[in-house]
């Protein structure tokens, strides 16, 4: 025979099993916090920060359900399918950091641009890149723009890549579980010299040397991994990056345009080139046909 | 608070609940009305599950309207162009409702999508550009609502405008300026741009023609007039193709001195 336990519940209401709820929107409208009351529909217009939701019981649900910007086709079944971003790469070397990007977008199985920026100028030192939802990547990156701007007003110097890193990865902290899509690296070069930060959706933030973003990223990281060393050269740097995204445009569908390629230095970065996968494409063909020859 | 995404807890079928060995799906009689006149008496009251069984409800608030629209940038001028079909599932509502709306003189903004999201993100703009002339003396020039179109779309990411915008005018330069936006307001300024049920149609043939893709001839830059024949030309096949496109085009061209709007008829079919 078992004895009931009964757990009486506090006063503040539970927030859920996710320690990592803690903090969290959703705790605090649990708690009835005003500011995330959901707004009535009259009072919330041109007003930023506060996000309509939709009526329903678990609006975080129904959300990831219908409105999740995921990469690859996991969108196909919804409804509203949004603009996804795809292969973005970083690698930090002895010259500084180089940031090598593809340039398509999709919406399900449509090539909705081939043209998209996905590295994002967000300051002279900072750049941040795109991959996963395409707005949600562009507006927060947007957003930390802003916030960096507003760092550098009130303290007088500009933020930390650092810390610039983690304004965005606590956005993505607070919104977690409502089917927000952002796989970002953020490069800089501070005082502490050139840094590289992934920041996720979920609210991963990771210091590292070398990363890969997005559904080619698993090919990019296999130019990367056999090629990179920490004393390349710039001219070496810059080819490895360019190679990288190249094979990841080759064989992944869901990349391919245009390999945009940034180098940030010491007195900020530098757009190096803008340069059509397919050309590069019969430029690696000649490349290999002239070492066979010889 | 119970999870709405969950089903009502099921009633046992009528033919006899959970406790059979056989599996009610091969079960014959699941569903049936037994007694004892046999076969005949069935006929009639047979439940094909739909009242007994659980079935969900689920919150659907978008229509799909149907529609396209095309915008397409010049060296100083920008033509942007929708059909004005209205349609619902198989049924066509109006034959003669406009998809463009006039934002300022310089700029046009087209939507296909779900009308009512279209009719209430016309009227937050209109409001917010309104506002933006009394705070500063001025009318908003075409990148700023073309960025601001992208911040309203992304305020309602967890709850999208069901509209699928292109956004056309002139810019400060003198310019044509063309804008394509997704559901939630990732945008890009492009040469060419089509949206709406005839996307798949349209984008290639102007992708080649306007934008000049895979082409091996020289480009050259084309006049107004040429843009708004190809335009037309693009939705004849269009509407042959697609169901939701059809009846009228509403072209309109927008240069430094104003926008000129012509219409053009297709097939009602």
């Amino acid at each position: 025979m078992m004895t009931d336990f009964v757990v009486s519940s506090p006063p503040c209401v539970t927030i859920g099993n996710d320690i990592l709820d803690i903090g969290s929107r959703k705790a605090r409208r649990q708690r009835g916090d005003p500011m995330e009351m959901l707004p009535s529909a009259s009072a919330m217009i041109g007003a930023p920060g506060q996000f309509d939701l939709p009526a329903v019981a678990n609006p975080a649900m129904y959300c990831r359900s219908h409105f999740a910007s995921v990469c690859g086709t996991g969108d196909e079944n919804q409804s509203v399918k949004f603009a996804k971003g795809t292969t973005t790469l970083a690698f930090k070397f002895q010259g500084g950091v180089i940031v090598s990007v593809d340039s398509r977008s999709t919406m399900g199985a449509y090539i909705s641009s081939g043209t998209v920026k996905k590295v994002i100028e967000i300051n002279p030192f900072l750049l941040g890149t795109m991959a996963g939802g395409a707005a949600d990547c562009s507006f927060w990156e947007r957003n930390l723009g802003m916030e960096c701007r507003l760092y550098q007003l009130r303290n007088g110097r500009r933020i930390s890549v650092a810390a610039a890193s983690k304004l965005l990865a606590n956005v993505m902290s607070s919104y977690r579980g409502y089917g927000l899509s952002m796989g970002t690296m953020i490069a800089g070069w501070d005082e502490k010299g050139p840094q590289l930060y992934y920041v996720d959706d979920d609210g991963t933030r990771l210091k590292g040397k070398m990363f890969s973003v997005g559904s080619g990223s698993t090919y990019a990281y296999g130019i990367l991994d056999t090629h990179y060393r920490e004393d390349m050269t710039i001219e070496e740097a810059i080819d490895l990056g360019k190679r990288a995204i190249y094979h990841a445009a080759h064989r992944d569908a869901a990349s391919g345009g245009i390999n945009n390629l940034y180098h940030m230095t010491k007195d900020g970065f530098v757009k190096v080139h803008s340069i059509d996968v397919n050309d590069m494409h019969y430029e690696f063909a000649d490349e290999r046909a002239n070492a066979m020859a010889t | 608070m119970y999870d709405s995404a969950m089903p009502p807890r099921s009633k046992p079928l009528r033919s006899g609940g959970f406790n059979k060995n056989t599996s009610s799906i091969f079960d014959p009689l699941a569903g049936q009305i037994h007694n004892s006149e046999g076969y005949g008496a069935t006929l009639g009251k047979i439940d094909h599950g739909v009242t007994e069984n659980p079935y969900e409800r689920r919150f659907s608030p978008y229509d799909f309207n149907g529609g396209t629209c095309v915008a397409i940038a010049g060296s100083d001028y920008a033509v942007i162009a929708a059909d004005t079909r209205l349609s619902s599932g198989y049924e066509i509502l109006s034959r003669d409702m406009s998809k463009l709306h006039t934002l300022t003189d310089k700029c046009i903004l087209g939507s296909a999508g779900c009308k009512t999201d279209v009719d209430q993100l016309r009227s937050v703009l209109d409001i917010k550009m309104k506002m933006y002339h009394h705070n500063h003396r001025k009318t908003m020039t075409t990148p700023a609502v073309a960025q601001m179109l992208g911040n309203t779309l992304y305020y309602k990411r967890f709850f999208p405008y069901y509209a699928f915008n292109v956004f056309g005018g002139i810019d400060e330069e003198g310019k044509g300026a063309v804008y394509s936006y997704d559901a939630i307001g990732s945008f890009e300024r492009t040469p060419v741009t089509a949206t709406g049920s005839g996307q798949a149609y349209i984008i290639p043939l102007l992708d080649n023609v306007i934008a000049h893709r895979n082409r091996l001839d020289e480009k050259r830059d084309l006049l107004k007039e040429e843009v708004v024949e190809i335009v037309k030309d693009a939705f004849i096949s269009c509407g042959e193709r697609d169901i939701y496109t059809g009846d009228k085009v509403e072209i309109a061209v927008i240069t430094k001195d104003g926008i000129e709007k012509t219409y053009f008829d297709l097939k009602a079919d």
